[in-house]
This record gives structure tokens, C-alpha cells and sequence, in this order.
């Protein structure tokens, strides 16, 4: 008996001696991670990764590479891939705006969220990856509108005389207001129009641009998130705290009628209904508008003065026009995350660990990505990107999401908005039909 | 042995060479409209893709939607329009060009360029090309006195209707063009030695000759035009609102974006439906006049 045991507790302990033994010499697998195409954030995230595979990876032996799907379609093609069971990538793209359609077919995160992550990047930005309490993503970029605008023009238009007597009698005779004009980071909505009418040839011959803004009109989702912050700015919200839709209000209906004075007086390009952001990005830059709204990530962009020499260096950044409710700035961020058919979720486990980490947080922001730092890491990056330190202040002061924007539901929601609303703007429907396409639609979704 | 039983054998035979191909084709063809078919009477998304069976539910909500009419009628006018330039620009061209390109046929793999470009790339090229300030077209246009906003809501249907013209006239001028240089010029010869030139050489002679292949043209390029999908996508989403959404746009966003794959796959199963009443009597037309 005594023999036996010991021969046990010498067998025990062989096995547990070969078993790390082993462990510690069994290197992780090479891993393949699905992200999110585009400069600057595809070039930033592959200097982050060869770091990765120089330092990290190469100490457990597990490299990573990256693949991406075109930006058209992305979401359909993942869609497709993770429900069919698809091992083809590990690590994928997640948003805040579909991370509940993407739920099911992810792991989720919350062991790799710990005290230290949130010295990385902020708390808020970790809460936009959850879906019905649990984490899904680490957040890489945070995504939030600027009002983009032309310091030059924007700075006469106040000084001088003449420009503010013609931007009076404009507004007055279009708007039936007279207004008079303000500093960038004190407009309105109203002044948001006047001014887009006052920069707009066809209305002031003497205006330096063709047109005074240009819209992003495609029958696109994401146009939307760029559009509603006029209705957040007016209160305005997908439901109520009930979960009634509230979609059929004052604030939705001026937020349309925002867009649909300046398209009807021709104040943006007449092809602004196939405009998204690149467009926009190339009528701005081409000095051929005064101001825009337009995401973040467009600031390396304009200060870059080989690619756009007619805005570098006057180049204004400033919330949007406020509304009833002061400025607001729909925000989401993107992150990833695991996808639940990996057969390697320790090796993409340990990546996501590493990535939450200081460093390649740091250099990824370094070169051109929009990480959602927390503040101490904000400071340290503030000399190479100032931009980052507004869309911290603007998240946290203006960010929005609006109510039942993270369901499974919200992408179709989106998108029925941007079918209905593009029709509106392009008078191809009424205002009240396209609002009520809206609300059934939603009533429809939000009832399955 | 009597001519019956050969006949009996050889179509024994006939019908074993045919069972690899239907295998085939059932494995192909069958087990996705099996699939289809089950789908089309489930409730299923990509969260649940074994579904559950709600009957014609998914047939219901598809034909009283408004926008899947919308979107068929789009396609229809869209595939009568682009087939009908696309067939009369090509016989011109092949009427005008056909001594040209007997002597020179290198020339003909000029003219087939367009449609060795993908739709999609077409859809993005366009963008480029016809946008207000970067475009070329619109700024020469310009230059020469004339602003025309080809994008612009006023003009999005004629534009996306003139880019599957122009990717597409070619296919229809190949086709064409071989069938016109299949004439014999003995037969060209004879008729103009009996007075049949020009104008009724055409009609009468060179047309009705060239009939089989206008046909198969017609018939290819309906199709064709009926399902667009890339180059619209790409370059208006659909819209504005539901202007250019096509019944392939429509049905993409169902599955893909709305996630009701059940009434995504009925209204396709109707389209199929709707396709092959078409094609029977179309070909039954085209055999019986043959």
C-alpha cells in the first residue's frame, strides 16, 4: 500500500514535471486577423502588427498577418463567412453600432479586460463593445464627427463688412431670418445653412467656392451616423426609455429639413447623392467647399499638404452646430475581437492581451490610427496627433449612441433610414412617408 | 436483329451517359434549391440558419411589398432599355464596320475592351470619371460650355442605363458580327446582281439571315441587363432612396443587410419562377418560328 502510493505521487508528479515542461517549450500557432481596410488605419495597424511579430509573437513563436475584404460590402462578406463557420481568420472586426448581429458568432473577452486595460484605452470605449453585458472587442479606433471648415474663409466671413452685409441679406431673404455671422464653434443649425448658402456660387457670385458644404447623400448607412447628430442636437433618439420608437418627432423632422434646404438651394454638389466620404474628402480638399461635416479620421489627411495643398494649414476642427441640446457627435468605435470558430483562441487571446497594452496602442496611434487612449497615454500622443485630444473631449462632452443602435437590428436599421431618407432629400418622396417607412420598419425589427 | 430493339439499346445507352451529367447537376443544382425551398418557408437569419417553418409567410410579406415591385419594375425597364440600345447600336456598328473589319479584324478586339472590365471596377471607374470636379467628362464638358451633372439625381437613371450600354454593346456586336460574316458573299452577290442592294439587301436578305443570332442576342442580353447588380451598386447603393435598386440590389439587401434570408430567398424563388414562364414561352416562340 505504502509502495503504491508513492509510486502514484511519483507518477503524479513525473506527469505534471512533463506536462509544463512541455508547455513551456509548445510555441502558439500563427494567427490571421480580419480587419478594417483604408489609410491611414490599415498602414498604422501593420507597423503595430510587424511589431507584434518582432517582439511578442516571435517570443511565443506565433506570427500574425492580417487580410482584409474590400470597404464595400466588408460587413456582408464577414457576415457570411462567421455564420457559415469560417476558420479562415481568428481575430475579426468588431463595431459598436453591429456588435449585437456579430454576438453570436464571437467569443466573448471579459477575462482579458482587466485594471490595466483601462490605463490603455478608456472605459467608455470598452463599454461600446459590449453587447447585453459582456465585452466582445478591444476598441482600436474611436470613429466621431467634426465639423471640418476653412479657417481663411470662415475668418472673413466674419470680419469683413462686406461678406457679413451679403451673408445678412441672404439669410434673410432665403431663411426669412436675418442672421449674422459667428465663429465656427458658436454655429447653429441655422448658421450651418446660412453659411453653406453664402459660400454657394450660384447664390453669392462673389462667394471663393462653388458650393458652401457638400453632403454625403449615398444610399449608405453610414451617412447616417453622419447626419444624426442634427436630430441628437434636437433631442432627438431611436426610442424612448420605454422602447417606444420616437423616430415620428420634431427632432427627426428638423434634422431632414437640415439637409433637404441646403440640397434643394443647391448649397452642395449636385452629385451628392452618390457622395460618401471619400468624395466629400476630395471636393473639401479641393478647396471647391468651405465646410463639412465629416468623420475623424480625415484630419491626417487635410493636415497632409502633398495630398490636399489647397486646405493644409487651414484646416479648422469644431464640434457640430449645436441644437436645442447643445452639439452632439454620434460616436462608435471599431476593435476587435475573437471569432468563436477559431481553433486558436489562446494564440488570439495572447494578441488582443498584447494589444491592449501600451505600446502598440501608442505606436499605432503614432502612425495614423485613432486608438480611444485613456487620458494618460492622450497626453503622451498629444504632440504627434492634436486632433486626438478633440475627439477624446468630444466623445465624452457631444458622443451619442443613439438607443438600440447596438442590437442585432441596427444595421438594418440604418440602412432602411438611408433608403428612405436619401429619397427624401433627393424629393423622391415626402417627409412623412419616409418617416413612416422608417417606423414600421423599426416597430417590425424591434418587435422580432 | 429488328430496327426497334436497336433503337431501344442505343437509347439505353444514351440514358446511362446522361446519368453523370444529372448526378451533377443534382448535386449542383438540386441540393441548393432544396436548400432554397426550405428557406423560403422558414423563419431564418444568419443567427438561426436551420429555421423555423412559418409556411407561405415569407411569400406573403415578399408580394405585398411595395419596394420588391418597385425594384422588379426597375429591372424590367432597365433590361428593355439597355437591350434594345445596346442590340440597335451593335447592328449599326456591325453594318458600318463589317468591310472594315474583314480586312482589319484586329480591330475587333479594340472594340471588345469594355467588356473585359469587371462591372464593379466599371461601377468605380465612372465615379471617377463623372465626378462634378475630378471627373474628365464633366470638366471638358465644361470647358466647352457645357455643365451637366451626370450623377445628379436629375440624371442617375440615364447614367447607369448609358454605362451597361457601354460595357455591354460590344458583346452584342460580337455575336452580331459573326453571324453577319457567316452570310455568304456568294448570296450578297446573286441578290445584287438582282437588284437587292443597300436598304433591301439588308432587310430582306442580311436581317432575316442574321435572325437566330439577334435572337439569342435579345434574349442573353435581357437577362443579362434584368439581374444587374455591380456597377449600380457601386455607384449609387440603389438610390437615392430606391431609384436604382435593382431586384438584385433588393434581394442582396434582404439577405445581406435586412437579415430575413427567408423572404430574401421567396422573392427569389418567385423571380425564377417568373424567369423560366418566360424562357418556355420564348423558346417555344422561337422554335415554333424556326
Amino acid at each position: 500500500m505504502g509502495n503504491d502510493m508513492l509510486r502514484s505521487k511519483f507518477l503524479t508528479a513525473g506527469a505534471a514535471i512533463l506536462a509544463t515542461a512541455l508547455s513551456a517549450s509548445t510555441a502558439l500557432a500563427d494567427i490571421t486577423i480580419l480587419a478594417w481596410p483604408g489609410e491611414p488605419a490599415e498602414s498604422a495597424f501593420r507597423k503595430v502588427l510587424d511589431l507584434y511579430n518582432s517582439t511578442e509573437g516571435a517570443k511565443n513563436n506565433s506570427k500574425a498577418s492580417v487580410i482584409y475584404f474590400s470597404q464595400q460590402g466588408f460587413k456582408e462578406k464577414m457576415l457570411a463567412d462567421v455564420a457559415a463557420g469560417s476558420k479562415e481568420f481568428d481575430v475579426m472586426l468588431t463595431a459598436t453600432y453591429d456588435v449585437g448581429l456579430y454576438a453570436p458568432f464571437m467569443t466573448p473577452i471579459d477575462d482579458l479586460i482587466t485594471d490595466d486595460v483601462y490605463k490603455v484605452v478608456s472605459k467608455n470605449s470598452i463599454e461600446t463593445q459590449k453587447y447585453e453585458g459582456k465585452t466582445y472587442g478591444i476598441p482600436t479606433d474611436l470613429s466621431l464627427h467634426f465639423l471640418y471648415y476653412r479657417k481663411d474663409l470662415i475668418e472673413q466671413l466674419n470680419t469683413d463688412p462686406a461678406w457679413k452685409a451679403k451673408y445678412e441679406e441672404i439669410s434673410e431673404k432665403i431663411l426669412g431670418k436675418k442672421l449674422s455671422p459667428k465663429p465656427a464653434d458658436q454655429w447653429d443649425w441655422d448658421d450651418f445653412i446660412a453659411s453653406a448658402l453664402f459660400f454657394t456660387k450660384s447664390i453669392n457670385p462673389d462667394s471663393p467656392t462653388r458650393y458652401g458644404t457638400v453632403l454625403q447623400m449615398k444610399n449608405l448607412l453610414y451617412n447616417i451616423m453622419l447626419w444624426q447628430g442634427t436630430v441628437a442636437s434636437n433631442g432627438g433618439n431611436w426610442r424612448d426609455k420605454d422602447g417606444n420608437i420616437t423616430v415620428d418627432s420634431p427632432a427627426y423632422k428638423r434634422g431632414l429639413e437640415i439637409y433637404k434646404i441646403i440640397t434643394d438651394n443647391e448649397a452642395t454638389p449636385g452629385d451628392s447623392s452618390t457622395y460618401e466620404y471619400g468624395e466629400a474628402n476630395s471636393v473639401f480638399g479641393a478647396g471647391q467647399v468651405a465646410f463639412m461635416l465629416q468623420w475623424n479620421a480625415a484630419v491626417p489627411e487635410f493636415n497632409d499638404a502633398t495630398k490636399y495643398p489647397t486646405v493644409a494649414g487651414k484646416l479648422g476642427l469644431s464640434h457640430e452646430p449645436a441644437g436645442s441640446e447643445g452639439p452632439k457627435t454620434h460616436f462608435h468605435s471599431l476593435g476587435l475581437g475573437i471569432n468563436k470558430n477559431t481553433e486558436k483562441l489562446d494564440e488570439a487571446k495572447a494578441f488582443l492581451s498584447w494589444l491592449a497594452t501600451a505600446e502598440p496602442m501608442k505606436l499605432y496611434a503614432k502612425e495614423g490610427g485613432s486608438p480611444p487612449l485613456a487620458e494618460g497615454l492622450m497626453a503622451e500622443i498629444a504632440g504627434d496627433r492634436p486632433e486626438m485630444l478633440l475627439m477624446g473631449e468630444h466623445a465624452a462632452k457631444y458622443g451619442f449612441v443613439m438607443d438600440g443602435a447596438t442590437s442585432a437590428k441596427a444595421m438594418g436599421i440604418y440602412t432602411n433610414m438611408a433608403e428612405n431618407f436619401t429619397g427624401y432629400w433627393t424629393g423622391e418622396m415626402e417627409q412623412d412617408e419616409a418617416i413612416a417607412n422608417v417606423v414600421a420598419d423599426m416597430k417590425k425589427a424591434f418587435a422580432q | 436483329m429488328s430496327y426497334s430493339s436497336f433503337e431501344t439499346k442505343e437509347q439505353a445507352s444514351a440514358r446511362a451517359l446522361l446519368v453523370p451529367l444529372c448526378l451533377f447537376l443534382g448535386a449542383l443544382l438540386g441540393f441548393p434549391t432544396l436548400i432554397n425551398l426550405w428557406y423560403s418557408f422558414s423563419d431564418v437569419s444568419f443567427q438561426n440558419m436551420i429555421g423555423t417553418f412559418v409556411g407561405v409567410d415569407n411569400y406573403v410579406a415578399a408580394i405585398s411589398n411595395p419596394k420588391m415591385w418597385q425594384a422588379l419594375g426597375f429591372s424590367l425597364k432597365f433590361a428593355l432599355i439597355c437591350t434594345t440600345l445596346e442590340v440597335a447600336v451593335a447592328l449599326v456598328l456591325v453594318f458600318i464596320l463589317h468591310p472594315l473589319l474583314i480586312k482589319r479584324p484586329w480591330m475587333t478586339a479594340i472594340l471588345m475592351l469594355p467588356m473585359m472590365v469587371s462591372p464593379a471596377l466599371m461601377g468605380v471607374m465612372y465615379r471617377l470619371i463623372l465626378n462634378e470636379f475630378t471627373g474628365a467628362v464633366p470638366v471638358y464638358l465644361e470647358m466647352a460650355g457645357y455643365a451637366v451633372n451626370f450623377l445628379g439625381r436629375g440624371n442617375i437613371y440615364k447614367t447607369v442605363v448609358a454605362i451597361e450600354v457601354l460595357q455591354w454593346t460590344p458583346f452584342a456586336f460580337l455575336i452580331l458580327l459573326t453571324a453577319r460574316q457567316t452570310v455568304s458573299y456568294e448570296l450578297e452577290e446573286a441578290a445584287a446582281v438582282d437588284g437587292a442592294t443597300g436598304f433591301r439587301s439588308t432587310f430582306h436578305i442580311l436581317l432575316p439571315m442574321m435572325k437566330p443570332a439577334l435572337v439569342i442576342v435579345i434574349f442573353v442580353r435581357f437577362i443579362d441587363s434584368f439581374r444587374v447588380f455591380d456597377h449600380i451598386y457601386v455607384l449609387t447603393g440603389g438610390g437615392p432612396g430606391n431609384l436604382t435598386t435593382s431586384i438584385s440590389i433588393y434581394i442582396y439587401k434582404l439577405f445581406f443587410v435586412q437579415n430575413t434570408l427567408g423572404e430574401a430567398v421567396a422573392v427569389s424563388i418567385l423571380l425564377l419562377l417568373m424567369s423560366l414562364t418566360l424562357i418556355v414561352v420564348a423558346m417555344r416562340l422561337v422554335v415554333r418560328r424556326s
